[in-house]
């Protein structure tokens, strides 16, 4: 896998870290909306071994309309700082719009996280033309900033492989580099409860395709409507989340607590023979 | 030529860590069975004796040979009751045994070896250490360790 300039090993489980430049997205509700608040979460995420930052200017929830010349003035600036003071970080750019892509990418982003499943089809053209790697998310067709309402599929998992699976098509036929095409089931987008639950469950599936596999679960609705818990309380059910898709294989886990995703994707990682004990001698002296 | 070396299972590389708990042993142990030549006779008897002295000439490129050996290969420690941690545990009377051996593998008690965990009956057919070049003497896990070589028996 190639995230831009940075190449990564098929043994790699690589931790993405949320950044935030709005003021209300629902998990730290604007904490990092000040410029130098975001860039100090870089430097937390990175001193915790975030091998990416994920950077966003609009929130995934519908709100106040935020127009593209708005997004550009909330990340292209700040990538551009984050890149060289972190030449080593994967810098990725959560946006559907082609016109933002392009700007991000100039100023040094590595990967296009389309949230929203190829909304806007001149996306992939960006990616190719900086040698961006994308994200290829299912949504189930749904609008940008829209919350699924009475969704149906006959088989979630299955249109989940379809819809990806066509895009990552799509972007390597507008000239992605093969190893830099990434799916992304996209949990909760267009997915009541169940249908992330079952998403979860039947994640090799998706990791059978052969392309690597982000998944996006951190703090999300269908933990808190899981458990009952609210924004805040989710971590624990998160990160049960988390152990099932390391399980099956996940690559990339977009998160907001780093440390904890690490270890528990660490302790996966071992349970399925993928990366030895960090330091075993109990019984080996 | 012969060698002497614990076995350790921590050297096996279907054990091994991010972290190498025995870097120091295992950079030890390579060096002393490098000087066995290709054709490596194994003496072992602990449970993984065998394995880790097949392991350590495999990694150094030497074939483990029955006879006609260009080097032997001892496979054997001392006991494993060394402090509170050990596997063992501790037994007060397991740093004087070990003390013992490493003046002398002559006349072992046998049955005092089986209550301080020790893997020293292949030991026996040593030299004593005083005659080796000892290059690593210690109990890091609270079982006491020799690697030693000797030019001639």
């Amino acid at each position: 896998m190639r995230l831009g300039q940075h190449a990564f090993g098929d043994d790699e489980a690589l931790m993405m870290a949320i950044v935030n430049r709005t003021p209300d997205s629902f998990f730290d509700k604007g904490a990092t909306w000040a410029e130098n608040a975001a860039f100090a979460r870089v430097a937390e995420v990175v001193a915790q071994g975030a091998e990416i930052v994920d950077i966003g200017g609009i929130k995934a929830a519908p709100g106040a309309e935020i127009s593209a010349a708005e997004e550009k003035d909330r990340v292209v600036d700040f990538v551009a700082r984050v890149r060289e003071t972190y030449p080593d970080l994967v810098i990725s750019v959560d946006t559907w719009r082609a016109e933002v892509g392009a700007a991000v990418c100039a100023a040094g982003a590595d990967v296009l996280n389309d949230a929203w499943g190829g909304a806007d089809p001149e996306l992939v053209d960006v990616a190719a033309q900086y040698d961006a790697a994308i994200v290829c998310t299912h949504t189930g067709g749904v609008t940008p900033r829209t919350r699924p309402y009475r969704i149906e599929y006959d088989d979630v998992v299955a249109s989940a492989i379809a819809d990806t699976v066509a895009y990552a098509e799509r972007a390597l036929a507008a000239g992605v580099a093969r190893e830099s095409i990434v799916i992304d089931p996209a949990h909760d987008f267009g997915k009541n409860t169940f249908h992330s639950l079952e998403v979860t469950r039947r994640l090799e599936e998706m990791v059978a395709t052969g392309w690597p596999v982000l998944v996006s679960l951190s703090n999300k609705d269908f933990v808190g409507e899981t458990l009952g818990l609210e924004v805040g309380e989710r971590l624990l059910g998160t990160l049960a989340a988390t152990s099932v898709c390391a399980l099956a294989g996940a690559r990339i886990y977009r998160v907001h607590q780093v440390v904890e995703t690490r270890q528990t994707v660490d302790m996966v990682w071992s349970i399925a023979g993928r990366r030895p004990p960090l330091r075993a001698i109990r019984g080996l002296q | 030529m012969i060698a002497l070396v614990p076995g350790v299972p921590a050297l096996l590389p279907a054990y091994a860590s991010l972290q190498d708990p025995v870097a120091d042993l295992r950079a030890a142990c390579l060096a002393a069975v490098s000087g066995l030549g290709p054709r490596v006779r194994v003496l072992a008897s602990g449970p993984s004796g065998a394995r880790v002295g097949a392991s350590l000439a495999a990694e150094v490129g030497a074939l483990v040979v029955e006879e006609a050996e260009t080097g032997l290969l001892v496979v054997g420690n001392g006991s494993a009751m060394r402090t509170e941690k050990a596997p063992g545990h501790f037994d007060p009377r397991a740093e004087a045994f070990d003390a013992a051996l490493r003046s002398s593998f002559a006349g072992i008690d046998a049955a005092l070896a089986a209550e301080l965990w020790a893997d020293t009956a292949c030991l026996a057919a040593l030299p004593s250490l005083a005659e080796a070049e000892v290059t690593y003497d210690d109990a890091p896990f609270g079982v006491q360790y020799w690697v030693a070589t000797w030019s001639a028996p």
